[in-house]
């Protein structure tokens, strides 16, 4: 910081209030990006306090990261500099539901899941099926980028976001879009915004439209001894006339933690092709009959439509897959890559290769839509998944590999195969992103010149100027973002 | 214009690549709207590289320049402002390549859209966006627009059909944003770029999602003694959670106009008809019928008929697509508005248009895309009388401004252009403008680029904001 913690602490309070700063180092560890502390962390009330202090941030140099609830802060690399954690979980009202309309619009600190709750009394929902759901802001979920596995029947945010309200990083109010379901008044700024990890601008306000929850729905499971096969029945259902709702494939490694999850419908010795529909009864049944007899076409080993605890559990699982990952390896690394879905076969091949040769193990699920997240498991934590064991156990678990696998440092390897993953990846024409990994792997693929970013593209520099107009001070999270912006 | 200017695009492009004659040039005066101004040539680029080379020309010189795809744009869009060159893309139609299973196709922008349709319909698949005028109008112009049409109701507008782009910028530079993937890590330049309104850049390559043609489709006409009683099942419908995939009003007037000169079957004494249109498997176009037509009843509908597949469908769709032009036969001129309001405040606001066409004494018809609210009312008037043409302005004015006081917007799917930039801070403040003046020099440093567009000429909202109508009509050729 370029002032001192003193002269912060005095300015600060004046805007949001004393019990608002918070400045005890214990505290501040909470707000840690990447291992990077700040020196204080602020709660802003309202909007016009974030203009307030980001215009104070800005004067003196210090960086700030807006973040809602601090459940994808691992995303991103490592801020170049990280002075002010800005809690936005204090904006979270929901400033307007019109069920009859579809829309609503609320505060960034919003939670989904309480969002989720109103919007489900109206039987209606938002198509984000966050990971931490239950921890989630509207803000952070956007900022972060977060992927759906309802994509495949709805989209993306950038479909169903309407509009934005936010505070770019000189501290002025600004906003694009708007609140009604189709509108092309002005330049769509707020696109920029989805993804972008808090370095243009604080977003303060979104506005969506919602869905009707429909009437009734089913979960079907098709497994295949293979990835091809799997998939090819994936672009079947893609070539049919249906129209499902979710259609997801998942290796072992993934059904295995699934399963750990009490999640035990899909068997660990395969590939298994999730499917959902939803609409009018006739609609599903129509789906369940068709999905039936095109899985047996297609020789799967096993067509099961899950009765509706093992449908829960099972979406429960995709949904919030990077976290069961992270919570049973936390030193895993995951890539998520988007690619043609004929590609994906060959893609998946040569990813797996990469991961033999550097002995990791894999837990992967294809959104058919056209991503993939490969989860890099390192061998230390092989079977954790089915135990429950405290930290302290694993960590002295880990000790003991490390001293067996005494020549190599569990990183390293983590790192050659992700490096030749984003080679595989690039030479594909696609741009993987290793979107979860530990602080200390991305030091290190820093180090030897790589990132969790793929290469940027000859339009950097748009990115970079960009980034001057929406905060001329370089003080929203810098570093964090693709090509060190 | 420099006379070696024009020699110089002549050797880069051959004589019949440039126009530069005054009778010729009239042509490109126009677009769909009601501005005009007269550009100093028309060039007609083959490839990306003649585009390169055209705006290294345009830079030595110090001209503008300007895109323009089939000129249908209803904004004054592709209308050189300011003069300088236009380049048409009507040369640039190449579908480059059709990836049939990975959906995906790769266009040239000067593309027809229901070319597009028609080159894969073989394959099952088909281009979502379908404004009323697709069967002219170029992809080139829909990304540049964002266009979006009847059936957006249920599939989203251009961008959500579009997965990269290949750009030139104003300074000649060649980039491309996107991928063919769904998603591209990064800032979403795409997304930016889309309804850009030409302001940006100039798109030389699409690349576009498929989507796949529905097993079944059903379409309904619901026939209605009064408007409210159209736009209360349109509410209705939205709000139990039926999504029709199009859902389009045509008021009494306008479905008069309109069975004169096409003959769809529209009943003549009805007060208003909605067109409303469900497709998917077989079961669900079946339920979505079934659910929409007893809605419809419940609001007083004298009659819900359903089309049979095929003509029957065709003949329904060709009168809502040719409603402007249907128009277009009545009055000398027609003024196309594109305002959009919540769904829940259709009825108070078709008859706030009806109380504002009385007080200016002007016939509005009102066709529309009412499943998402995107009205169209059609201002009637004579523009050789320029009190008609002022009032029109006039009324115009007022309805766009009570769209955006009832939480709506100025426009849904035409763009600001230059017909609605200076309303611009009805719904944006002096703050928000300026941070988008500056993304725009990001990409179009010196405003070279289809200058005086989408933002307000006039700095300082303070005047504009309170005088909107009177900047509005004093601002006009
Ligand atoms: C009868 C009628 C019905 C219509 N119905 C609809 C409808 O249902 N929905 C809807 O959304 N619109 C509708 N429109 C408006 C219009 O057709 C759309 O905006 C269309 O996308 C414009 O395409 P165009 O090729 O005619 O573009 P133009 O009018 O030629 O240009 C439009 C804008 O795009 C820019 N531009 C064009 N090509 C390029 C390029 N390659 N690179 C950069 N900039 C470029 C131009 O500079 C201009 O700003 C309708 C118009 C008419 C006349």
């Amino acid at each position: 910081m370029s002032k001192g913690s003193a002269y912060v602490a005095s300015r600060l309070p004046e805007i949001v209030g004393a019990e608002h700063v918070l400045t005890d180092i214990r505290v501040c560890a909470k707000y840690e990006v990447d291992g990077v502390r700040p020196s204080v962390a602020v709660r802003p009330g309202a909007a016009a306090e974030i203009a307030e202090i980001l215009r104070f941030a800005a004067a003196d140099q210090l960086a700030v990261i807006p973040m809602g609830g601090r459940t994808k802060l691992g995303i991103g690399m490592p801020p170049r500099q990280f002075d002010l954690a800005l809690d936005l979980s204090r904006l979270n009202r929901v400033l307007a539901y019109d069920p009859r309309d579809l829309t609503c619009g609320v505060e960034s600190g919003v939670l989904f899941a309480d969002l989720d709750r109103q919007l489900a009394a109206e039987r209606q929902f938002l198509p984000l099926a966050p990971a931490f759901a239950d921890r989630a802001t509207l803000g952070g979920i956007i900022a972060a980028g977060a992927d759906s596995p309802l994509r495949y029947a709805y989209g993306s945010a950038r479909d169903y976001l309407l509009g934005m309200e936010f505070i770019t990083g000189d501290g002025v109010f600004s906003k694009s879009g708007g609140r009604v379901v189709k509108n092309v008044t002005g330049y769509d700024l707020h696109k920029l915004l989805i993804g972008s990890l808090g370095t243009l601008a604080v977003i303060t306000r979104l506005n969506f439209r919602t869905f009707p929850l429909p009437p009734a729905q089913q979960t079907f499971l098709a497994s295949f001894p293979t990835v091809p096969e799997a998939l090819s029945f994936c672009a079947a259902i893609a070539k049919s006339p249906l129209q499902p709702k979710l259609v997801e494939a998942l290796d072992r490694g993934t059904a295995r933690l699934f399963a750990a999850r009490g999640c035990t419908r899909t068997s660990g010795d395969a590939w298994s092709a999730v499917i959902t529909a939803a609409g009018q009864q006739a609609v599903v049944e129509r789906h369940a009959r068709d999905l039936e007899r095109m899985a047996g076409d297609m020789r799967a080993s096993e067509f099961a439509p899950l009765n509706d605890s093992e449908q829960a559990a099972l979406l429960g699982c995709i949904t919030e897959f990077p976290r069961l990952i992270l919570e049973a390896f936390p030193r895993a690394a995951i890539f998520r890559i988007a690619a043609l879905p004929a590609a994906m076969p060959d893609l998946l091949r040569q990813i797996s290769a990469a991961l033999e040769r550097q002995r990791l193990d894999q837990a992967t699920l294809v959104r058919a839509s056209g991503v993939v997240y490969v989860a890099m498991l390192p061998p230390t934590s092989r079977d954790a998944a089915d135990e429950n064991a405290p930290a302290k156990n694993d960590a002295a678990k880990n000790d003991a590999a490390d001293k067996n696998d005494a020549d190599e440092n569990p990183d390293i390897r983590l790192v050659t195969a992700g490096r030749e993953i984003m080679k595989v990846g690039v030479a594909g024409g696609w741009r993987p992103l290793i979107e979860w990994c530990p602080p200390s792997v991305k030091r290190e693929l820093r180090a030897a010149g790589g990132s969790i970013w793929p290469p940027a593209g000859d339009e950097h520099f748009l990115a970079e100027r960009l980034k001057k107009v929406f905060d001329p001070h370089g003080i929203l999270a810098p570093g964090r973002f693709q090509g060190g912006v | 214009m420099d006379a070696k200017l024009v020699r110089g695009l002549e050797q880069l492009l051959g004589s019949a690549g440039v126009l530069a004659g005054a009778n010729d040039l009239l042509l490109y005066e126009y677009d769909g709207s009601i501005d005009e101004a007269r550009p100093d040539c028309v060039v007609f680029p083959r490839s990306t590289q003649d585009v390169v080379e055209i705006v290294r020309l345009a830079n030595r010189y110090d001209v503008p320049i300007v895109g323009r795809g089939a000129g249908t744009g209803l904004s004054g869009g592709a209308i050189a402002r300011r003069g300088g060159i236009v380049i048409a893309f009507s040369r640039m139609k190449r579908i480059l390549e059709i990836d049939t299973v990975n959906q995906r196709a790769v266009v040239e922008p000067g593309v027809v859209n229901s070319d597009l349709t028609r080159a894969v319909e073989k394959d099952g698949l088909y281009f979502a966006p379908d404004p009323s005028s697709q069967k002219a109008c170029t992809i080139g112009g829909n990304v540049s627009e964002n266009s979006g049409g009847p059936h957006t109701l249920a599939y989203g507008v251009t961008s959500s059909h579009v997965t990269a782009l290949q750009l030139v910028l104003p300074d000649a530079r060649v980039v491309r944003v996107g991928s063919r993937a769904i998603e591209t890590p990064g800032y979403d330049l795409t997304g930016l770029v889309i309804g850009s309104e030409g302001t940006f850049a100039l798109v030389t390559e699409i690349t576009v999602k498929l989507s796949r043609l529905p097993e079944k489709v059903g379409t309904l006409l619901a026939v209605f003694d009064t408007v409210e009683d159209a736009t209360d099942t349109v509410a209705d419908i939205t709000s139990r959670g039926i999504t029709p995939a199009a859902c389009e009003m045509l008021d009494a007037w306008t479905l008069r106009a309109v069975e004169a000169f096409v003959h769809a079957g529209f009943p003549l004494d009805s007060a208003a008809v909605l067109l409303i249109e469900v497709e998917g498997v077989q079961e669900a176009a079946e339920a979505q019928s079934a659910e929409i037509a007893e809605v419809c009843r419940l609001h007083n509908a004298r009659e819900v008929r359903r089309a049979a597949d095929g003509p029957e469908r065709e003949l329904l769709w060709k009168g809502r697509k040719n409603a402007f032009g249907a128009v277009g036969r009545l009055s000398p001129s027609y003024y196309v508005m594109d305002g959009v309001i919540p769904r829940t405040k259709l009825t108070v606001t078709l008859r706030y248009i009806e109380d504002v066409g009385k007080r200016y004494s002007l016939q509005i018809g009102n066709v529309f895309h009412a499943g998402d609210g995107n009205l169209h009312p059609l201002i009637l008037f004579d523009q050789r009388d320029p009190a008609q043409l002022d009032r029109a302005i006039a009324a115009a004015g007022e309805i766009m401004k009570f769209c955006v006081d009832m939480g709506g917007a100025l426009t849904g799917e035409h763009g600001v252009g230059m017909e609605k930039s200076q309303l611009m801070p009805l719904m944006f403040s002096e703050a928000d403008l300026d941070l988008m003046r500056q993304v725009r020099a990001v990409f179009n440093p010196e405003g070279r680029l289809n200058p005086d567009k989408v933002l307000p000429l006039v700095k300082g909202c303070g005047e504009t904001r309170v005088n909107v109508l009177a900047v509005l009509s004093s601002g006009r050729p």
